[in-house]
């Protein structure tokens, strides 16, 4: 309880009246996890707009211009509610010159090292041998 | 004055902390609205809920998240939408049988009184153009704005009061809107 200036006591949350339940516990007992995931995969893009349009001075006005899209259909993009395709997630990355959706590169080699060993020339050229056949196999799969 | 309403709190988050009213001693609208859109409307209720979560725990109560239904006060309502276009989610259609993009004509009315303070109220399945020509969601929307207006006059008269970063409200024990 907080009590004020003329010393009246203020409401805090110990003494106001609360609803019969919360968001989450209705959540909990009710909500469907793929929802979830789709409203806040949408709100995290959403968000980064808002963020990228405020870095560079834009109004939503202006992200459509640049877009070529109506304001009304790029405020429905950014409820966070709409259903965005991945064609307009990548026409709003290519306007605001930013990655709204980041995605691992596919790996094309991995180098693991794996130790050393004491050379003698039995291991020398048994390694000369390894890198000439490896060598051979990547031209072969490039051709 | 023939009516009051108290505020109810209904749940704290990190950005956002929302109350709701009850109107008269009865049950907290958001409550009401809860109570029946659980059993009748539990897929379009779910999207407005985890959508709530998600904007009170991780975003803020933005303006732009909000759909603007103010008449004769500053009241707003949920799902969000596009100026003159509906809001659409996926949704599993009975018809189809697929998950498809559906507008999502269940409304919250709500008053955002900032980004981090939201008093919800109740409302319904809209099945007409505008609010004050659907019998569903008719007294809400008209009660949303009532409601709005009197917390509007209550923050400038101070019976609610701000705490000093704005961040959540501070009000007396016995407060109370009234109206006739």
């Amino acid at each position: 309880m907080i009590l004020n200036s003329n010393g009246t006591k203020n409401s805090t949350l110990e003494i106001m009246k609360k609803s019969k339940s919360t968001i989450t516990s209705w959540l909990k007992e009710h909500g469907d996890p793929e929802i979830d995931a789709f409203i806040e995969k949408n709100l995290a893009i959403t968000e980064k707009v808002r963020l990228a349009l405020e870095a560079k001075n834009w109004n939503r006005v202006q992200l459509a211009e640049a877009m070529d899209k109506s304001p009304s259909e790029v405020s429905k993009w950014l409820t966070g509610m709409h259903n965005l395709t991945l064609k307009s997630i990548i026409k709003m990355e290519q306007a605001l010159g930013v990655d709204l959706i980041h995605c691992e590169p596919i790996k094309e080699y991995e180098y693991v090292f794996l130790g050393m060993i004491n050379s003698t020339r039995d291991l020398k050229k048994k390694k000369a041998d390894y890198v000439t056949s490896t060598e051979m196999s990547e031209y072969s799969l490039a051709m | 004055m023939n009516n009051f309403a108290e505020i109810i709190w209904v749940q704290e988050f990190r950005k956002v902390t929302y109350y709701s009213v009850s109107i008269n001693g009865e049950g907290a609208l958001y409550d009401q609205f809860i109570d029946k859109h659980t059993v009748e409307n539990s897929e379009k209720l779910n999207h407005i809920l985890a959508w709530l979560e998600k904007i009170g725990d991780k975003i803020g109560a933005y303006e732009q998240y909000f759909r603007n239904e103010a008449e004769t006060g500053d009241a707003r309502a949920l799902p969000p939408k596009g100026r003159n276009r509906e809001p659409v989610y996926v949704e599993f259609s009975e018809v189809t049988g697929k998950n498809e993009n559906t507008p999502n004509n269940l409304r919250l009315y709500c008053f955002r009184a900032n980004e981090s303070v939201v008093f919800l109220f109740n409302g319904d399945v809209k099945t007409a153009d505008t609010a004050q020509n659907c019998d569903n969601v008719r007294e809400h929307f008209k009660t949303a704005n009532t409601l709005s207006k009197l917390l509007d006059q209550a923050f400038v008269n101070k019976d609610i009061r701000w705490k000093d970063d704005f961040s959540n409200i501070i009000v007396e024990d016995d407060f109370k809107l009234e109206w006739d």
